[in-house]
């Protein structure tokens, strides 16, 4: 498969089944909104050293929010529910309650709840106060007002917690590193216009790929050596000569179809810039098909086919 | 389902007990039910009002005067609104729902209150909000003496400025964002309070001659 020029590998990321929730992050406005979001979603890049994986979804104009102010929605993921009710507490605490102006909603439905405020309005030291009060739809939604030195932190109690998938990834190939790095901008910025997905790495885009297994026997993952294009020479590797540099683009949704649909328009995008602009190869990261329950097969995505066979 | 309507019939002239009245109290039961439960030894529901419709959740009292007590006493869930004035205790013991009244109330409106939501577009009586364990109780008219007597938690919310009390104290002008969703939950109401916008509020905390976590907002 060839897409401008592109070699497209016969290739599938493997992902695995999380934990996710969404929380609406709304602020006097979207300058403090972002404060306490990028605060919240900081470090939070890969749940092996971070506990979650986060991110902005999309920004919220203030007829869409809960409270009539600007805002943001963000998504978490974790691989267990209980990490994600533990992250989620220790992040509103710190992020969210710190932030001047910023409140916090529940942003996602679901039978499951997980706390956003219940505990937190402890802070309150016996002055907060809860209020119950209907939504659009006449059920009652209780939320807390904790008194704060800016004047009120307002949240909602709980939120949604759902079923997500987390590691949907694409590699970019390529002649020179800044090749590489425009092509996974251009990437980034159409996948941002799609709704249920973060791109958790920096600025989305990830250059430190892992393998399982290292030679040290303390570390149980190391770097991507087959995909590493300065020791093209010495190990079993993945890249023609002409490959300078390999980035990674790492997706978490909430379902299938929404991370092959990202996967699809960021693949496009990247792409679009062709092999005149260096771009050469995609790929993506798999560990064998053995440990992840989710396939994203790259031809089938870029055939059109988002729902995907999903092994159990 | 069209609303469940009571209208109060212009020869009562003695004092009504609405206690039975509420959707929680109606659930289950037909009309011809309805009009046979009794609010006194003396008077079924039919001697006292022309009772129509069917939606036990929404129920509306017409032509409403001071005669009817204890309107919403206990309600758990879904509205009753009140066209005209009211007696005395009209929402106590509230426990969820929305409860709004048209007209004026007389005393105790909200009486250890404990959730939902208590509107009323007149005035109210003295003794308003007394005991008040949780909730929300608007008020654009006038508010009586004593007001929030006893009032542990909750909200009152006044369109006018009440007399000022010793065992309320004021924490000054404040720009509450939890009002926004509030003032938005009145908008799917056929009332007044749905027209309410303003964000600044005067915040008075009490009774403090109790727990006094209560707030009285006042918009004026």
């Amino acid at each position: 498969m060839n897409i401008n020029g592109v070699h497209i590998d016969d290739s599938f990321a493997e992902a695995f089944n999380m934990r996710g929730t969404r929380v609406i992050i709304t602020a006097q406005n979207l300058k403090w909104a972002y404060n306490a979001a990028n605060a919240m979603t900081g470090f939070a890049t890969s749940v092996i050293g971070c506990g979650v994986e986060a991110g902005i979804e999309r920004e919220m104009s203030a007829d869409e929010t809960p409270d009539g102010r600007p805002g943001v929605s963000v998504l978490m993921f974790a691989m267990g529910s209980k990490v994600l009710m533990q992250q989620l507490e220790t992040r509103m605490g710190q992020c969210i309650l710190t932030c001047p102006t910023a409140a916090a909603f529940s942003g996602i439905a679901s039978e499951d709840q997980i706390s956003l405020g219940k505990h937190l309005r402890y802070f309150g030291d016996g002055n907060q106060v809860s209020k119950l009060i209907p939504d659009a739809n006449g059920v009652n939604q209780r939320y807390w007002r904790i008194p704060v030195m800016d004047g009120e932190f307002l949240t909602q109690e709980t939120t949604g917690m759902v079923r997500a998938i987390g590691g949907g990834n694409f590699l970019v190939l390529g002649t020179s590193q800044p090749q590489v790095l425009a092509a996974c901008e251009a990437a980034i910025e159409a996948m941002q216009k799609i709704p249920n997905v973060i791109m958790p790495f920096p600025g989305g885009v990830v250059r430190s790929g892992s393998k399982v297994g290292s030679k040290y026997p303390k570390m149980f993952a190391s770097t991507n050596d087959a995909f590493c294009p300065t020791l093209k020479g010495v190990v079993k590797t993945e890249l023609d000569m002409d490959i300078e540099s390999v980035m990674e683009i790492v997706i978490d949704g909430l379902t299938f179809e929404d991370i092959a649909l990202s996967m699809k328009v960021g693949i496009e995008a990247a792409c679009s810039l062709g092999a005149s602009a260096g771009i050469k190869r995609i790929s993506a990261g798999n560990y064998g098909g053995k440990l992840g329950q989710h396939h994203f097969k790259l031809h089938q995505i870029l055939q059109g086919n988002l729902t995907g066979a999903t092994t159990a | 389902m069209s609303e469940l309507i009571f209208t109060l019939r212009p020869a009562v002239t003695h004092l009504v007990d609405c206690r039975a009245l509420t959707p929680n109290m109606l659930s289950g039961k037909a009309l011809a039910e309805i009009k046979a439960l009794r609010l006194s030894a003396q008077h079924t529901v039919a001697d006292v009002f022309d009772v129509t419709g069917e939606d036990v959740t929404h129920i509306v009292f017409k032509q409403a005067r001071a005669v009817i007590h204890y309107v919403g006493y206990q309600m758990k869930a879904g509205q009753i609104i009140i066209e005209g004035d009211a007696g005395d205790f009209i929402g106590a013991a509230m426990q969820g729902g929305v409860l709004v009244c048209k007209g004026d109330v007389g005393e105790r409106a909200g009486d250890s209150m404990r959730r939902g939501m208590l509107l009323i577009e007149g005035d109210a009586g003295e003794y308003c909000a007394s005991s008040m364990k949780a909730g929300t109780l608007g008020v654009l008219g006038k508010t009586g003496t004593r007001l929030g007597y006893g009032m542990k938690r909750g909200t009152l919310l006044l369109a006018q400025a009440p007399a000022a009390q010793a065992t309320w104290l004021d924490c000054g002008w404040h720009t509450l964002p939890f009002l926004d969703i509030l003032y938005k939950s009145f908008k799917t109401l056929d009332s007044r309070f749905a027209t309410i916008t303003q964000m600044r509020v005067q915040r008075w905390m009490g009774d403090v001659s109790g727990l006094g976590k209560a707030e009285i907002l006042v918009l004026a």
